[in-house]
């Protein structure tokens, strides 16, 4: 293969896409859709922050503001967890839209994590929403075939395929030569969106750690080897067609099929097959275990007079009001611990029916690259449903922090003896409120996102391969006429 | 001559593998359908049998009636219609059951049901959105080439000459195709009626309705394209970006644009609001909380201000407090989700596939607005609770004097009231006007 010959080949396909002012109305119409999507990427995740962040410290504010009280009333007082955005999900947005973003965090309870924007939705979110990484993975694709149906194709119809072999070209230096013609121009759709979505997460008002600029990177890199791939397959697809026409015709239905109706449909065929609970089944599932395991609320719960027994005799005493510490503060941790490890556990039963659902959509990263780097984009955007789970996890944690941070504050500085009915109610100084600190939420690291997204880097990575494959393939294969 | 066509036509692999994918979706779309009736029917059988157990064992548990509501859940069911399995909507978010103590409701009407986010992003795949999404590019793929096909295959002069009417010959081949599409779409109802069991009722006529008008659309949009006889891969491509722009680019536009332009952010005020102003009433004299609280209820003043350290009647003033006091941002919160739905309804009149996708929500009870009606009766529910149970506790009723068996699960339903003559207008005149259009290319080109 000659360096020269494919490089000519390449201009050659460059300098002609020029040619068509159907290019020039192509190049104006996704300039403008590029902007619209990001200018909304930045509105959207400039308003929500500033929003989320807004309620997030005049919570924290009104917590730290309580006057002396008991340190139940504070654990009941609770706390907020906001869900703050990743300065990529200016670049995709995933599934920001249907995640919650406030949680309430109170004792004994797991509330669920409220106002997410299909909440508020009329229902027209269900057609999507525009961001620069649907740009990329949808419409760029489409302007792809278009750019690409004709590569070999024209040149057969014209009767100048016979001519540029006849010269000496080989059918590998044509192929490589076209693809890297048609990447290029891919490219200028691209990398101008890779620019702007720099300069957004530069104008992010939070601190830019490596751990984003490493996002960056491996992000743009995987969507260069996405549109190698549909380059590769464009250009083959043209040279093994008769006509233009056909090429354009087959390109067309193969974005229809592995671009618009396989993803619509892997996602839904996961969530048929496995059946989640709703709310209330679920809720229901955990209010049994814990009658079982034991009711801190039940004065009369067999687990909790056998605790009181041991604890009695453990302290050589016979009344729990002779106990160095506060009894119902011991109780309520002790009921805290069962209850939040019951949640735990459920919480996580449900993640895996969740997780076997989504898994029909991952594995389609082997059939259609389009499911591939849906997934990776996402994750790496830390807008994915692994993203969200971390949310949900780290407020749950704090949650239970804060509640047994109370009771331990109950059983040290609250006396066991019961106040009359008309004394002043035991309080401690709130002093101790400032010294819990605010809930801070930490993105998912981008180790861990790769190494969720194993499977989805390991099918872009076979794409690759394959079409190189086939670029071998079809070289030996393919007829001229 | 017109079953030559129809032989012809059908005979086409892309015709037999686009019907046989259509089909299979159209299935799968109706059994989605009835795994989400299904799911429903499950919870509120769930519901009743557990609102019966939890009320029973709480009343075994509790001696004070004050302390037996602090748990007690009350709940409101509204059962969606049969016809929700076509058209989801907000229900998968939006639970269709809600279940509430007599405390602030404010910290729980808004609790979202359970959902796998992934679900949710790629949308409910349910007939609804066969019929917005798909159908037309079927629409489209048997149509692009009406015209041209002939005339890259040479048979066009053939016709012109042997036929007295181009137009009418056009006009066999359209209506091959537009026949076989209702068909399908005839065929997929008839078994979405089947296997959900849907009633016959004007909820389902107006579906079909809306169905049948919107595939129209899309047969009177492709027409008109294809009537400026331009070549096939010209028609395809403008076809399939016009399929781009109306079902993909600008709903996810106005979708941003609307989401952008009203942001709820007194959602979260309220809140945070109900919280504080709950609580401070703790570190509060008990007069301001009462006096306030006489003044809501004046019918509740001779329960006077107590003088314990702690008691039922000024729990409950201090919890009402912090739904009274929080009433100006749900009402902003409300308002503003009414903006961004009046919004969205007058861009979407103009959208054919927007337009289509909120009728079908209107007509099947799926919508924003029977949610939003949902949370007014979830309110007045609530509000009717307390009333009821504020004077028990008060006067410290003995638990056991009450008859909790009577507490079932209760029902409402949201109705909405559309006016689908007038809501199938738009789409109606952009049909008439882009077929008229279409035959007047026609016409011209004929006469010339």
């Amino acid at each position: 293969m000659r360096g020269r010959q494919v490089s000519l080949l390449a201009i050659q396909f460059w300098k002609n896409g020029f040619q068509s002012t159907a290019f020039y109305a192509l190049l104006f119409a996704m300039a403008t859709i590029t902007g619209y999507a990001a200018y909304s990427g930045w509105q959207t995740y400039r308003i929500q922050n500033t929003i989320r962040l807004h309620y997030q410290q005049q919570a924290r504010q009104g917590w730290e503001n309580n006057p002396d009280k008991h340190p139940h009333r504070m654990a009941h007082y609770g706390a907020f967890a906001f869900r703050l955005k990743h300065p990529l999900s200016m670049f995709d947005v995933g599934m920001e839209s249907y995640a919650g973003n406030a949680v309430f965090l109170e004792a004994h309870k797991q509330n669920t994590v409220n106002f997410s924007e299909a909440s508020f939705s009329t229902g027209l979110l269900r057609f999507g929403e525009i961001s620069l990484a649907m740009i990329l993975q949808i419409i760029l694709p489409l302007v792809v075939s278009f750019l690409g149906f004709a590569a070999v194709a024209v040149e057969r119809e014209n009767g100048t395929l016979k001519v540029l072999l006849m010269q000496g070209v080989s059918w590998g230096e044509l192929l490589v030569g076209k693809s890297l013609g048609l990447m290029s121009l891919a490219l200028l759709f691209f990398v101008p969106i890779g620019i702007v979505t720099l300069g957004l997460i530069v104008s992010a008002e939070i601190a830019l750690t490596t751990d984003t600029w490493l996002r960056y990177l491996v992000l743009m890199a995987s969507y260069l080897v996405f549109f190698q791939v549909l380059c590769v397959f464009s250009v083959l697809i043209s040279a093994t067609s008769r006509t233009s026409n056909h090429a354009l015709m087959k390109l067309l239905a193969i974005w229809l099929v592995f671009f618009i109706v396989l993803p619509k449909t892997t996602q839904a065929i996961g969530g048929y097959v496995y059946r989640s609970p709703s709310k209330i089944e679920f809720e229901t599932i955990i209010e049994k275990r814990l009658v079982k395991e034991g009711d801190s609320h039940n004065p009369d719960d067999p687990h909790y007079v056998a605790i009181k027994d041991s604890v009695l005799r453990a302290h050589g005493v016979d009344s729990v009001h002779k106990l160095p510490f506060n009894y119902s503060g011991f109780v309520m941790r002790e009921g805290e611990r069962i209850s939040s490890a019951i949640y735990t556990r459920e919480f996580s039963n449900l993640l895996k029916v969740y997780e076997m659902q989504n898994s029909f959509a991952r594995f389609m990263g082997f059939v259609d690259p389009y499911a591939a780097i849906h997934y990776l984009s996402m994750a790496l955007s830390g807008t994915d449903f692994e993203s969200y789970i971390h949310f949900q996890k780290q407020a749950e944690a704090y949650r239970y922090q804060l509640a047994q941070k109370m009771n331990e504050l109950q059983m040290r500085y609250i006396s066991n003896v019961k106040p009359g009915p008309t004394d002043k109610p035991y309080t401690i100084s709130h002093e101790h409120w400032k010294e819990f600190p605010d809930f801070d939420y930490r993105f998912v690291t981008t180790s861990s996102a790769l190494r969720n997204e194993y499977l989805t880097i390991t099918a872009l990575l076979m794409w690759s391969v394959v079409s190189f494959m086939l670029f071998v393939y079809v070289s030996k294969k393919v007829k001229t006429l | 001559m017109y079953v030559l066509i129809a032989k012809q036509f059908i005979r086409s692999k892309v015709v037999q593998l686009s019907l046989l994918l259509l089909l299979a979706l159209g299935i799968m779309s109706v059994l989605i359908g009835k795994q989400f009736l299904q799911k429903q029917e499950r919870t509120l059988a769930n519901v009743t049998q557990h609102q019966q157990a939890h009320i029973a064992r709480n009343v075994e548990l509790h001696r004070e009636i004050g302390l037996l509501l602090y748990y007690l859940r009350f709940t409101l069911i509204d059962k969606p219609d049969r016809i929700a399995g076509l058209s989801i909507g907000q229900r998968d978010v939006n639970p269709s059951v809600q279940s509430v103590t007599i405390r602030t409701l404010e910290a729980q009407l808004h609790d979202t049901d359970l959902n796998n986010p992934s679900n949710l992003q790629s949308g409910n795949l349910d007939l609804g959105f066969v019929i917005i999404y798909l159908f037309p590019l079927v629409v489209i793929a048997f149509l692009f080439n009406l015209l041209s096909e002939e005339k890259e295959a040479g048979t066009w002069r053939l016709i012109a000459v042997q036929s007295n009417s181009t137009l009418r010959f056009l006009w066999m081949k359209l209506s091959v195709r537009i026949l076989l599409t209702y068909c399908m779409l005839g065929g997929i109802l008839l078994l979405a009626y089947l296997i959900l069991s849907l009633p016959v009722n004007r909820q389902l006529i107006a579906f079909i309705l809306v169905a049948i008008l919107y595939t129209t659309f899309w047969f009177a949009f492709c027409f008109w394209v294809v009537s400026f006889q331009r070549n096939s891969s010209f028609n395809a491509l403008t076809l399939l970006s016009a399929w781009l722009i109306l079902a993909v680019l600008l709903p996810a536009s106005v979708n941003n644009y609307v989401a952008n332009l009203y942001p709820v952010p007194e959602s979260l005020a309220a809140m945070v609001k109900q919280r504080e102003r709950y609580h401070e009433k703790w570190d509060m004299d008990k007069k301001i909380t009462m006096d306030k609280f006489y003044t809501h209820y004046p019918q509740f003043k001779k329960y006077g201000v107590p003088q314990e350290t702690f008691n039922w009647t000024w729990y409950y003033a201090m919890q009402q407090m912090g739904d009274d006091e929080s009433l100006k941002e749900r009402m902003a919160m409300r308002a503003k989700i009414k903006q961004r739905e009046n919004a969205s309804r007058w861009l979407a009149t103009v959208i054919p596939t927007m337009h289509t996708q909120l009728l079908f929500n209107d007509i099947a009870r799926t919508s924003l607005s029977s949610h939003l009606q949902l949370l007014d009766q979830t309110i007045e529910f609530h509000e009717r609770l307390r009333l009821y149970f504020y004077p028990k506790i008060f006067e410290n009723a003995p638990v056991k004097s009450e008859d909790w068996k009577k507490f079932k699960p209760e029902y409402t339903r949201a109705e909405n009231n559309i006016n689908i003559t007038f809501a199938l207008l738009p789409l109606f005149l952009l049909t008439f006007g882009l077929a008229s259009w279409g035959v007047f290319n026609f016409r011209k080109t004929n006469d010339a």
